[in-house]
């Protein structure tokens, strides 16, 4: 059960200012636009948060381009806006000072690295089909099966309005372990420079039915690698926290826990 | 002695709710005979009545009853079994009690009930030759399964209302070839474990009809339970407990439902128990006890917890629950040498140990709801002496049903104490001695000295009190040996957390290092204060949703047919939640044209009016559709109409910023359905207040003269009006009219003006004067014309104590000495050729009109809330439970959404559904369901207009279920014969319960119960029942003031409760009120006037109630008005309300602290029944008696602004306005929210 509520608000409560500012090379206007500064969710996804970045830089740019699909790059990274904004940010800036600074594009757009993002719809159809992903292996469907459209869209709608009861109404029920005390499999995706993410089934008990550790989840994915570091949310969660509780309690909306890794 | 007298003997000084002389006599020719108040010249007899009243004391104390023999010894009973508390049919409060004894007799104790729960004497029941009985036990409907030494089972057969001993018994084998060790009756389920120690089903018993059928008593087949156990316990709701054979730990049966009675599993109950160090047994126990502990220890919120577990199971008469609640501090007398090793026990000085076969009384114990982490240990005494000390009523229900017992643990064998200890302290407890007392019948103390201590007169009765130090918790291993649930009601569907040790881990977690690290890291994610970020716009700023579906609504007309739609609810909201909007419209199905559509601020409620297999919500939107009914929407389902109100309320809620729990001073109405909705003041007076003084800006924008609005608060000294607007260039002459309402007399309407301001340009004059009986007196025309045609103008008319002061473009113009008080003015009219561009009204109290008025659900399922200024509020539910609201709002009707955290409750209720069979007799065939053609339907309601079978009833919601078979109702009011049936002449007429010759059709009524499962912000208070409660703070210096509760218990007697402060809303105590009279409605209002209305329809006042004695002396009677029987009453600031049962309203007149009782009724008129528009001004006139008028349901008495409230039959709600102290009847009605059957209840604070 995740019922540290503590822990859960100050997860979903978590913010990035981010100064968006329109890629120069696109500027048609005389003038070159202000920067955009906003605060955007870490739980969220971009497309969900940048309707107001796009009608600010759409006047600046070329009348023929003001129909092409709005993407994002930092420092040359393009950013992918199907993973949560909080991973990309750890993934790509974390190191780097606040706010951070991401450039807005219209055009060229990476068509090898990113997907499209025809609409909103197509980040809930992204977002509904990791939750699904996630039951099945915490839960083997069973949760996210017997719920009702409304459920779903309740879920989604919590994401989407920024609201934390209305979100966890329906979380609730797929972090619970039902039957037995831990899920199955703890999902969760693991991020390490450039590649895609990597995902093992990893129990969160041993076979002797102990609590397994952070410590153990690297152990299995990253087998003879020391010197790992270990960051989600902004911060590098203690080696020794249990994975059912992190599961709980750390995992993003989509219900997976997405850990970036880096060597130190 | 289990009774004692409570006071002295005295005269009854009333006749059928008549006052008689004060020596109390009546009258009467002869002795058998009809006995009048009036001394006649043909009274040859006279009588009178001496009552005293008694009370039961031994509540939540051991009684000793007496051996079957002098000797104890010689034939001690070896096994009791209690039930019978919902035999079909019967009366609640009798209760069976069966016991065996060590000779293999079968004995019933007869004449036990909740009122006298020793009963009064053994009567053996005669079993089969060669079958000696070696366990028993009975079910709640009566049933009886009997265990025999040979292994198999007798069944009792033929236990009905009438008779319930039964008739015969019915010999079951056990299952295979084995042999029955213990059975256990439920409802509709029988379970058994066998020698070797394997559990099994019987199916096919149906316990609600096998008084009648064999079949359906003995079942038709065992089935195995996996799992082995040792004992087994049925409850009454078929929930299953047992302990298990190997280990002795307390096992429950998860997932038994009515669908399925076998459950799905055994899960073990994590059940510690408190243990008592105490081992002598000649403890003191203290009567104060329970004072020592009133103040919300973890025992307390312990026992709450307890007590709604035993919810269910506690029966509807309360009538000995209230009788006894001052000496129940005594705990039972317990084996004080309780010991886990039977080689610790004792034996007494003298030798002679007497063992005694304990009933089974302890209940398990539930670990702490608010799960503190920390695992309880307790055991009987403590819970029983906790009950006590807190929750009298609960305690005395405990001790009823005590051989039911809760979940359990026996002690099998105790030992008494020693004889020496005994005689110094005549207050230890000591079954020689105890067997002397009343309970007793087999053995007398005048006649049977040797059994019976002479000392020990009084001490029948005897209880030790655990010190609370004394006990301490353990969480060894109790290895138990006795189960027994029958008074244990748990709903499977919301099961105590008997089983989950998870939050225990957490609590543990929440201090775990890595938490702490992490918790603290994503607190320092972001910089602190200062580094600009907070100045950041905010991504999701405005939230907005839109939620489609589909329904079917009837827009306007309340006989118009439902019309399918789509729905469309968009709501755009900000984060501050002070910009929302939101839109609800009404499409065409296709979408291609819009119904309806409108702002959700014009919503002023939303509630729902589900009938059976329709579920439905009415939406108010009495602004915009003046007059007609709410808009009501029709769903496909349950799930699809719950998800649309907990949508529709919580948007709402934003909208109006309603938030948190109600404030002190709020109104609470409940409707037909037991929904609560509350209306809090506190809203609008913000908005409303400016200055000194509540202002209210009228609608005017697009109306047109002649203007006329409501003066919600009248027109007081204080009050001051402001009209802006522009005389038009054609204007010949305007008027302002300081109105009353209009009173209609013969076809035309009179309307008297209080001050009429006339400009006239023609003669440049501004006239003042007063319309008064139709009478204009004499114009005021000093002064200069200061209005021009074709320019704007600003009058303002202040109110004072003698004059209006009208000023004009704000220079004082004139004054205008008052010719009649301006208390009775209502209204305010403007007439002639000018636009208005501002009214605005301000008055010193909140202006509160009706129609603005936004009522907010709070969930819960009620019949009845009352709350006064202090801010505390009880419930009562449909099953009469009492309820003490926590603060909290929402539960399951809001579905999560915005819900409060904490003082959320699980919830039951309980509602009869009737069904009326009709038959007609016919010279042939006598009786018979074949009807006249013009008759009524053979099965229908009450009113025979409708048809209604049994098969066809349905629930309202999947939130109800049925909780009983359908039945005969042996209650319907004015009586019936054996078999259920009420006679008359005709339909529809009086049915009376004797057969006469002229009687041509009888009918009778069936009855099934129906429990609902819901969640709301009430807390369950006790077990007593009550019909009605008043609430009254007593004094208004203090903070935490105490608060004085009146109630009315379910068998009609008053009760006060003690101890009720705001910071202690559910009190500590009953007391009870004794009163001559049973008792239907209570009411308590300032000044501490109580008064009473009987069920005979008469009322009474209190008298002798002072500060420090709040309970008063005696209740005088007030006659109802001529011919007239009250039913409801409410006590006001000025004046007593009282409704009669014909739905009229009457006020008692000439209320003075001199004569609180007052002098005569006054009759307030029915209302126009057309009056559904609202703002429309009623008849004041005290002449009409039209019949098309309607009466009232409900009528309650507020003291902040001196108002009056009332609920029409038809479901308005009305508030009465004019009300001064020299008027306290007031002069007309003005309407908010309504529709036919909705509103059943109004509470305003006291």
């Amino acid at each position: 059960m995740a019922n540290d509520r503590e822990v859960l608000r100050e997860i979903w409560e978590g913010r990035l200012p981010v100064c968006f500012q329109l890629n120069s090379e696109e500027v048609y206007s005389l003038q070159a636009p202000d920067a955009y500064y906003l605060m955007v969710p870490r739980l969220s996804y971009f497309p969900l948060v940048t309707d107001k970045v796009r009608k600010q830089f759409v006047r600046y740019i070329h009348p023929d381009k003001q129909e092409a699909e709005m993407w994002l790059d930092f420092n040359g990274q393009a950013l992918k806006w199907h993973y949560p904004i909080g991973v990309l940010f750890d993934m790509y800036a974390a190191d780097s000072q606040l706010p951070w600074n991401i450039t807005v594009h219209f055009d060229k757009f990476p068509e090898e690295e990113l997907l499209h993002c025809p609409c909103r719809e197509a980040v809930e159809s992204h977002f509904m089909s990791c939750v699904k992903e996630a039951d099945v292996l915490k839960h083997r469907s069973q949760v996210v099966s017997s719920m009702q459209k409304k459920d779903h869209n309740q879920l989604w709608l919590g994401l989407q309005n920024d609201k934390f009861d209305q979100f966890w109404a329906v979380n609730r029920k797929l972090m619970e372990a039902s039957g037995e005390e831990v899920f199955k499999y703890i999902p969760f995706r693991c991020y390490r420079g450039d590649g895609p993410f990597i995902q093992h089934l990893v129990r969160p008990v041993t076979e002797e039915g102990q609590r397994k550790t952070l410590q153990h989840l690297i152990q299995e994915v990253f087998p003879n690698e020391t010197n790992l570091q270990i960051m989600t949310h902004g911060i590098e969660p203690p080696w020794e926290t249990p994975l059912q509780w992190m599961s709980e309690h750390l995992s993003y909306p989509d219900n997976f826990l997405h850990l970036c890794i880096q060597t130190s | 002695m289990a009774w004692q007298w409570e006071v002295d003997w005295h005269l009854e000084t009333t006749l059928d709710g008549l006052a008689l002389d004060h020596d109390g006599w009546t009258y009467a020719v002869d002795f058998p005979a009809t006995f009048h108040q009036k001394k006649q010249w043909k009274s040859c007899v006279r009588r009178r009545k001496w009552i005293r009243y008694r009370r039961y004391s031994a509540m939540n104390s051991w009684c000793a009853i007496a051996p079957l023999h002098k000797d104890p010894t010689q034939e001690p009973f070896i096994g009791v079994a209690v039930g019978g508390q919902s035999i079909p049919g019967g009366n609640p409060s009798n209760l069976l009690v069966w016991a065996i004894t060590a000779h293999g007799r079968v004995m019933f104790r007869t004449g036990v009930s909740t009122t006298a729960p020793e009963g009064l004497r053994w009567t053996a029941i005669p079993v089969p030759s060669g079958c000696e009985v070696n366990q028993i036990s009975v079910g709640p409907t009566g049933l009886v399964w009997a265990v025999l030494w040979n292994g198999r089972a007798l069944v009792r057969a033929g236990v009905t209302r009438e008779s319930p001993t039964g008739e015969f018994w019915l010999e079951v084998g056990a299952p295979e070839d084995l042999k029955l060790a213990h059975v256990s009756v439920g409802t509709n389920a029988v379970w058994a474990v066998t020698r070797d120690q394997r559990v099994w089903f019987r199916k096919g018993v149906r316990g609600e009809s096998a008084g009648n059928s064999e079949e359906l008593a003995r079942g038709s087949g065992w089935v195995e339970m996996v799992g082995n156990m040792a004992v087994v316990s049925v409850a009454a709701n078929d929930q299953v407990f047992a302990i298990g054979s190997e280990d002795r730990c307390l096992y429950f049966r998860t997932g038994v439902l009515p669908s399925e009675l076998t459950g799905k599993q055994w899960r073990a109950i994590h059940a510690p128990t408190q243990l008592s160090r105490t081992s002598s047994n000649a403890s003191l126990w203290s009567a104060n006890y329970r004072h020592s502990l009133c103040g919300g220890t973890p025992r307390e919120k312990r026992v709450r917890s307890w007590s709604s577990l035993a919810r269910n199971s506690c029966s509807g008469d309360a009538q000995s629950l209230i009788r006894d609640w001052e000496e129940t501090s005594r705990s039972a007398p317990t084996p004080t040498s309780l010991r886990l090793q039977p080689s610790l026990w004792q034996k007494s000085s003298d030798g002679a140990s007497l063992t005694l076969q304990r009933p089974s009384h302890s209940e398990d114990s539930v670990s702490e709801s608010s799960g503190a982490g920390q695992l309880e240990k307790r055991n009987e005494e403590d819970t029983q002496s906790s009950q006590s000390s807190n929750e009298m009523i609960s305690t005395s229900a405990v001790i009823q049903e005590h051989s039911e017992g809760a979940v359990a643990e026996i002690q099998p064998v105790f030992l008494v104490g020693k004889g020496g200890e005994v005689k110094k302290n005549p207050t230890v407890w000591s079954p020689i001695r105890s067997v002397g007392s009343m309970v007793g019948m087999e053995a007398h103390p005048e006649s049977d000295g040797s059994v019976f201590d002479p000392v020990s007169g009084d001490s029948g009765v005897f209880g030790e009190e655990e010190d609370a130090e004394a006990m301490y918790w353990a969480d060894g291993d109790v290895a138990w040996c006795m189960v027994e649930a029958g008074a244990c009601a748990v709903d499977p569907l919301c099961l105590p957390s008997w089983f989950v040790e998870a939050h225990v881990a957490s609590e543990v977690e929440l201090s775990k290092p890595w938490r702490v690290k992490i918790l603290q890291e994503l607190k320092r994610r972001l910089p602190e204060e200062g580094s600009g970020f907070e100045k950041y716009e905010k991504a999701v700023e405005m939230s907005s949703w839109v939620k489609t579906g589909k329904a079917r609504c009837q827009l306007k007309d309340s006989n118009q047919q439902y019309e399918d739609c789509t729905l469309e609810l968009e709501w755009v909201g900000s984060e501050k939640g002070s910009l929302d909007s939101g839109t609800l419209s009404i499409l065409s199905p296709d979408k291609n044209h819009t119904k309806m559509q409108f702002s959700l601020s014009e919503i002023t409620c939303v509630v729902c009016c589900s009938e059976p297999s329709k579920p439905r919500i009415a939406i108010h939107t009495p602004k915009l559709t003046k007059g007609s009914s709410p808009l009501k929407l029709q769903f496909s389902g349950d799930t699809d109409m719950e998800d649309w109100m907990a949508n529709l309320t919580s948007v709402c809620c934003q909208m109006f910023g309603v938030h948190g729990p109600p404030s002190p001073g709020s109104i609470w109405i409940t409707t037909g359905l037991g929904d609560v909705f509350v209306f809090d003041p506190a809203i609008l007076e913000a908005s409303q207040l400016s200055g000194e003084m509540y202002a209210q800006e009228l609608d005017v924008a697009g109306k047109e003269t002649p203007y006329e609005a409501h003066l919600h608060n009248g027109f007081p000294p204080g009050t001051i009006l402001t009209i802006q607007g522009c005389v038009h260039d054609s204007c010949d002459r305007f008027s302002i009219n300081l109105q009353c309402p209009s009173i209609s007399q013969r076809h035309k309407n009179e309307t008297d003006i209080i001050l009429h301001f006339n400009p006239r340009f023609p003669e440049s004059v501004t006239v003042r004067n007063s319309l008064l009986s139709g009478e204009w007196g004499a114009e005021e025309r000093e002064g200069e014309m200061v209005f021009k045609q074709g320019s704007e103008f600003s009058i303002n008319i202040y109110c004072e104590e003698d004059v209006f002061k009208i000023f004009v473009d704000g220079n004082l113009y004139t004054y205008y000495t008052h010719r009649q008080k301006p208390h009775r003015i209502t209204h305010v009219g403007i007439n002639g050729d000018v636009s208005l561009n501002k009214v605005i009204y301000q008055s010193k109290m909140v202006i509160v009109p009706p129609s603005d008025m936004f009522w907010r659900q709070m969930g819960g399922h009620l019949r009845r809330v009352e709350a006064c200024s202090a801010g505390v509020t009880w419930g009562i539910g449909y099953d009469n439970t009492a309820w003490v609201y926590t603060g909290g709002w929402g539960g399951s009707f809001l579905k999560g959404l915005e819900t409060s955290s904490s003082g959320i409750n699980p919830m039951t209720d309980t509602r009869s559904y009737y069904v009326y069979e009709n038959q007609r007799w016919n010279p042939l065939t006598g009786y018979t369901s074949h009807g006249l053609p013009t008759d009524r339907y053979m099965w229908s309601d009450v009113t025979g207009k409708h048809k209604r079978t049994r098969e066809k009833t349905k629930l309202l919601s999947m939130h109800w279920q049925w909780v009983s078979d359908w039945s005969i109702d042996y209650h319907t009011p004015g009586g019936v014969d054996k078999e259920g049936w009420q006679y008359a002449i005709d339909f529809p007429a009086t049915y009376h319960g004797q057969k006469h010759f002229t009687d041509y059709v009888r009918r009778r009524r069936w009855v099934r119960k129906a429990q609902l499962s819901t969640s709301g912000p009430w807390q369950e208070l006790g077990s007593t029942k009550l019909v009605d409660v008043s609430l009254q703070m007593s004094s208004k210096v203090e903070i935490d003031s105490l608060v004085d509760v009146w109630a009315v218990a379910a068998n009609g007697d008053a009760l006060y409760r003690r101890g009720v402060s705001a910071l202690c809303p559910a009190g500590t105590s009953w007391e009870h009120v004794p009163s001559d009279q049973t008792l239907a409605s209570i009411s308590c209002g300032p000044d501490r006037h109580v008064w009473a209305v009987g069920r005979s329809g008469s009322a009474f006042w209190r008298f002798g109630i002072t500060p420090s004695n709040p309970i008063g002396e005696v209740w005088e009677t007030v006659e109802p008005p001529t011919g007239k029987t009250l039913k409801q009453i409410s006590v006001g600031c000025f004046a007593i309300w009282g409704l009669d049962s014909a739905g009229q309203l009457w006020v008692r007149r000439e209320v003075t602290p001199v004569f609180p009782e007052g002098t005569h009724w006054q009759a307030i008129p029915t209302i126009a029944s057309d009056m559904g528009n609202y703002d429309k001004i009623s008849s004041s006139s005290s002449s009409s008696s039209q019949n098309n008028t309607i009466g009232f349901r409900h009528v309650s008495a507020g003291q902040v602004q001196a108002e009056i409230w009332a609920i029409t039959a038809t479901g308005v709600l009305c508030r009465r306005h004019g009300i001064t102290p020299d008027n306290p009847a007031g002069t007309g009605w003005s309407h908010g929210i309504g529709v036919s059957d909705m509103l059943s209840q109004i509470h305003l604070p006291q």
